[in-house]
């Protein structure tokens, strides 16, 4: 295919990175040598690796594609590169020639012996260049030291061997001048518009039936979507992605979010396909909560789905129907008592053990409460340093004795001896001496278990939380 | 801490045996051990058909659910920037439960779909390369030649191909070009107890894989959906694409097994009140888990036929023969055999006491008879009870009380003239006709056999009455409120209060007839069938309600025992040695005499949170060392030495850096 083909059908593909696709041929034409290293950066979704991807495949070079997500550690990264790049060759070998011998390359140990290998295999191979793209290598789990300098240093002992490193920032260790860089630019307002405008989704779940509405065609339907979500994408940007959230795919998301909620009165009847400013007006509360813009792995209910467990219709996602929602089991008595606990012994420093939890009140050392309000400490910079609220902080271990010291503060009268202390949320060898536990849950969720038994939790934490 | 192991083999010279008490004395009870297991298979085998059965029905409704989901993900085209399909299953906190029931959700699973169902704990997860070791193994069902965990070298000697590394998800995939499943349902049975960083690059690693595997995930989740949401980071919840699946709350899953099991018509076997109540209310403040539940239900049954020769009576078609005399004598020592007795005397039924003691033959015939009996006046009690609960359910009393609450207050007598009773038959006298109608509704397809109360004709008279009455009110009794007014007359500048009952008409009075006549007939049969069945004669044999045996074993306290064994050995070994004066002091003084493990635990209770061990050897020479003879300096130090090392073993302490030649304590007596 030539080079201009290429171009178009990537564009088609891939719009507005004409510039990089541009880059790419260039630096990837049959007719000129291509450089032996090439770095590939921008943020996330902004069509690094399908670009490449796209792009080698469609101008037919020979080459190995490795995902450094999918590698587990580094050595497991020399080994799927050997395999991939194995794999690559047969690929492309000519028809007369068998597959490769592999038994030479069983091992890739470390990344000498990956250098070793690719030279070994490209020495007897009769064609020009071998790509080897690296995806998200700056990301590679337990990866050697030297790994992008070795790989930025391959082209030198190995001629037909080019190499794409697919990053995020580009690499600052790579001590090697005159190596093209291609930066992927995120996408910006008019291009993010114009990429998510070539599959608008449609205004009516089912499309009206062509007897009811013979006027109503197909055609003019999909005339309408499109219409309406241009419309729509400039709306959700301005009032919401464009603050958070500014990448395709979170863009993509929200807008996906918030389509449904928003053409519901056209699909109700209530206004007509192009009344786009009534239905701002109308919806206008969309576009207000950040409902939209946060992640959920649980994506709104979809009413077609049957309800759920217990034969109740599940609620709309909605921020009160969740909170309602956040305690679902009760815990048994004791077990409760526990977790508060072991909540309290995670999050107080253990010296302040004596005022919160001591029978007796000793005068001296009863200095409860002291850092409460975090307004006049702040009104007084100089005179303390300021504090974060300790249920903002990360937990820290405790040992299994002063959880169980708390807890028989924490209640009153006698404490039966056995509960279950498996109920509490920690990792680690339960049996080990003088063992160190954490909790695992959060500073609502506490709260919550607290108010359930008639303990206010925040009285008993240092420092004090109001709400 | 630092020593030198040491060993010396100095055998005692009086004989070893301790003077604990021992229980080796073959019991006479055993007489027909073989007979009564044999019972206990049969009854408890039913009783645990039915928990299976009432555990499957509660579960249906979430595994069909599940299973719909999962078959869902594999058909339909998938949008390649869609997330993983994942389910997020609240299992509920008793996280003993939740074995089985991801065992039988993969059941149904496999059954349902065409899928691999692959469980992973979070023990076997500590870190990525593990998790996928082992969810290869598990799919693949590939055997692990060594342990060599964490080379990662090529599973075979590097004779061919280059092969794929243990923990390559490539494995996954050739198995599944062989086996061709629809999807492949990775299970993290307690997602709480995972670190967040290996979920997140799990869900990460699933994410890229996606396009050649079609994984679905399932989080089993002890506390909640959003919590659980909370750990995982913006870019991992995008990865999923999930729904909630909630299980049945376990106390609900406990009052239909209480229901299916305890409080059911057709029992053999009772577990008494005081028994029930104990295990209900553990349920509550301890551990909420039906594994447990059952258990103890489990251990009740097995209790009783091994320790109550009696049980053998509770054996379907016993004849003469199969019973040996010691069961009889043991039923005439029975305190139930022995009040009847009495009874009898009173009524100077000589001769059949005589018959009953003298011959075997007539005590079998007269106990078979009464263990009968005695089932069916259960049978009828339960019954009741449940009539009794279904009765306030229709008539929506409140405070709602759940049945195990209403049997156990039946099965320990105390139903009759409870305040309970008195209210609800109160509430069935006021009944309008419109409620009454629902209720005799709603007694329909009730198991009548130990009901004599004809409903239906209750049921025939009422709508013979509503038809002939004209007004569209419902009909109300005499003794409905709103029959009654309420009059003030203000005489010499008091006010009197008086009732009046309006007028009834023709209708009204019938029907206040008709409520009246069932009032009396429910009272009647409620007060004849909650009896105190702990009076029932050879109520030994139908009720098992013995409280130690179970707390022994389901709420044991080693942590007191161990203390307390330490603290003041002599509660154990009852010997006279150190016994005599510690009867008087409490905090008993050291003695050489005391085992030195013990010695050495009652001077580490008085040191602080760090221990000099050289102060704790000289303290411990002064009491357990003979002070004249030099020469056993060096066995006391032997015994030192393993007695630092039990209370090491035990927890008690731990080698610390803060200080040279200190030990830290690591536990508190009394918590």
């Amino acid at each position: 295919m030539l080079p201009d083909e290429i171009m178009q059908r990537i564009d088609r593909e891939f719009p507005c990175r004409e510039l990089q696709i541009r880059h790419l041929c260039a630096l990837f034409s049959p007719s000129l040598p291509a450089p032996s290293l090439l770095v590939a950066h921008g943020l996330t979704a902004t069509g690094k690796t399908s670009v490449i991807k796209t792009f080698l495949s469609l101008a037919e070079i020979p080459h190995a594609f490795i995902n450094s997500r999918e590698c587990i550690t580094g050595r497991h990264l020399l080994e799927r590169t050997t395999a991939a790049c194995l794999d690559a060759l047969d690929g492309h070998g000519g028809e007369g020639e068998g597959k490769i011998d592999r038994r030479p390359y069983a091992r890739t140990e470390n990344i000498n012996a990956l250098a070793m290998n690719l030279q070994r295999m490209l020495e007897n191979w009769g064609q020009a260049r071998l790509v080897l793209v690296l995806d998200g290598i700056d990301a590679q789990r337990e990866a050697p030291a030297t790994l992008l300098a070795a790989l930025a240093r391959f082209g030198e002992r190995i001629p037909s061997l080019s190499i794409i490193l697919i990053t995020t920032l580009p690499p600052t260790t790579l001590h090697k001048p005159g190596t093209p860089h291609l930066h992927f630019p995120a996408y910006t307002r008019s291009a993010l518009l114009q990429i998510l405008n070539l599959h608008p989704p449609t205004i009516f779940p089912e499309p009206p039936s062509l007897e009811q509405y013979p006027d109503y065609t197909p055609d003019l339907a999909a005339e309408d979507d499109a219409w309406l979500w241009n419309r729509f994408l400039g709306a959700v940007w301005d009032s919401l992605s464009k603050h958070t959230g500014r990448d395709l795919i979170s863009f993509r998301n929200t807008s996906m979010r918030l389509w449904r909620d928003f053409v519901r009165p056209i699909t109700d009847g209530t206004f007509g396909t192009r009344d786009f400013s009534r239905l701002m007006v109308n919806r206008r509360h969309l576009f207000q909560g950040e409902e939209a813009v946060l992640d959920r792995i649980i994506s709104a209910p979809d009413p077609n789905i049957a309800p759920s467990a217990n034969g109740l219709p599940s609620t709309p996602s909605t921020a009160l129907a969740r909170k309602t929602k956040t305690i679902q089991h009760d815990l048994p008595y004791y077990t409760t008592h526990l977790l508060i606990a072991a909540y309290l012994a995670s999050y107080n420093p253990s010296r302040t053990d004596p005022t919160y939890f001591m029978k007796h009140t000793d005068k001296r050392k009863n200095r409860r409460r002291v850092h409460t309000n975090n307004l006049t400490t702040a009104s007084t910079p100089n005179t303390k340093a300021r504090r974060i609220p300790r249920h903002l902080l990360t937990p820290s271990p405790f040992p299994l004795d002063r959880l169980l010291a708390i807890f028989r503060a924490l209640l009153e009268g006698p404490v039966p001896q056995v509960a279950d202390v498996a109920g509490g949320q920690a990792g680690g060898d339960v049996l080990e001496v003088g063992g160190r536990w954490r909790v695992g849950f959060g500073w609502e969720w506490v709260r919550g278990l607290g108010r359930g038994v008639g303990i206010e939790v925040g009285e008993y934490l240092v420092g004090g939380v109001e709400g | 801490m630092e020593h030198q192991r040491c060993y010396i083999y100095d055998p005692d010279q009086a004989d070893g045996r301790s003077a604990k008490r021992q229980r080796t004395a073959k019991l006479a009870s055993q007489a027909q051990l073989p007979a009564r297991l044999q019972t206990y298979h049969e009854l408890w085998s039913l009783q645990n058909q039915r928990i299976q059965a009432t555990l499957e029905e509660s579960e249906k409704v979430t595994q069909e659910n599940i299973a719909t989901f999962i078959r869902r993900t594999t058909e339909g085209v998938r949008d390649d920037l869609a997330g993983i399909p994942s389910g997020l299953i609240v299992a509920g906190p008793s996280i003993a439960s939740h074995g089985p029931f991801f065992d039988r959700l993969g059941r149904r699973i496999k059954n349902i779909t065409d899928s691999a169902y692959l469980v992973l704990t979070s023990g076997e997860s500590p870190n990525l390369k593990t998790l996928l070791k082992n969810l290869i193994k598990k799919a693949t069902s590939r055997v692990d030649d060594d342990d060599e965990e964490d080379l990662g070298r090529p599973s075979v000697s590097s004779r061919n191909a280059p092969k794929l590394l243990d923990f390559d998800l490539g494995h996954l995939q050739e198995w599944r070009n062989r086996n061709r499943v629809q999807s492949v349902v990775v299970v993290l049975q307690d997602s709480e107890a995972f670190d967040s960083g290996v979920l997140e690059q799990l869900v990460e690693l699933v994410y890229s894989w996606r396009d050649r595997l079609p994984f679905v995930l399932l989080f089993g989740i002890a506390t909640s959906a959003e919590s659980f949401e909370d750990r995982l980071s913006g870019r991992t919840t995008r990865y999923l694409e999930g729904q909630k699946f909630d299980v049945t709350q376990s106390d609900e899953i406990i009052e239909k097994l209480f229901s299916a099991i305890v409080a059911s018509t057709n029992v053999p076997l009772r577990i008494g009140p005081g028994l029930s109540r104990r295990i209900l209310e553990r349920q509550k403040d301890h551990v909420q888990n039906v594994q447990d539940f059952s258990d103890g239900l489990k251990y009740g049954y097995m209790s009783h036929f091994y320790a109550n020769c009696t049980s053998i009576f509770l054996k379907d078609g016993l004849s003469f023969e199969d019973v040996s005399p010691e069961i009889f004598e043991a039923v005439r020592n029975l305190p139930s055999f022995r009040i009847r007795v009495e009874m009898m005397l009173e009524k100077s039924e000589t001769n059949e006491i005589r018959s009953l003691l003298t011959s075997d033959q007539d005590l079998f015939q007269d106990t078979t008879a009464n263990v009968d009996q005695g089932k069916q006046i259960l049978y009828a009690l339960s019954s009741a009870a449940i009539v009794f609960a279904r009765l306030r359910h229709s008539l929506h009393v409140s405070p709602n009380v759940p049945l195990s609450s209403i049997w156990i207050r039946a099965a320990s007598g105390d139903m009759v003239g409870s305040p309970l009773l008195r209210e609800t038959m109160l509430s069935v006298k006021k009944l309008p006709s419109d409620k009454l109608d629902q209720l005799l509704t709603a007694f329909h397809g009730l198991d009548v056999t130990y009901f004599p109360i004809n409903l239906s004709a209750y049921h025939h008279e009422l709508t013979d009455l509503l038809k002939k009455s004209s007004s569209s009110t419902p009909l109300r009794t005499q003794h409905d409120v709103r029959n009654e007014s309420l009059r003030t007359t203000v005489v010499a500048q008091k006010v009197l209060l008086s009732k009046h009952k309006a007028n009834l008409s023709e209708e009204d009075n019938a029907y206040s007839d008709l409520v009246a006549r069932l009032h009396d007939e429910l009272d009647e049969y409620f007060s004849t069938t909650f009896i105190d069945p702990r009076a029932l004669y050879l109520s030994e044999v139908l009720i098992y309600d013995l409280k130690s045996p179970h707390t022994e074993v389901f709420q044991p306290k080693p942590r007191f025992a161990i203390e307390r064994a330490l603290a003041s050995p002599h509660d154990y070994l009852g010997c006279e040695c150190c016994g005599v004066d510690n009867e008087r002091a409490e905090d008993a003084s050291l003695a050489s005499t005391q085992p030195a493990t013990a010695i050495l635990y009652q001077l580490y209770l008085e040191s602080g949170a760090i221990i000099n061990v050289s102060d704790l050897w000289s303290a411990f020479n002064t009491i357990a060392g003979d002070a004249e003879d030099e020469n056993t300096e060096s066995k006391t130090m032997a015994l030192f030495q393993r007695s630092l090392a039990e209370l090491k073993y035990l927890g008690l302490i731990k080698p610390t850096k803060k200080k040279a030649d200190h030990i830290a304590k690591a536990m508190w007596r009394g918590l």
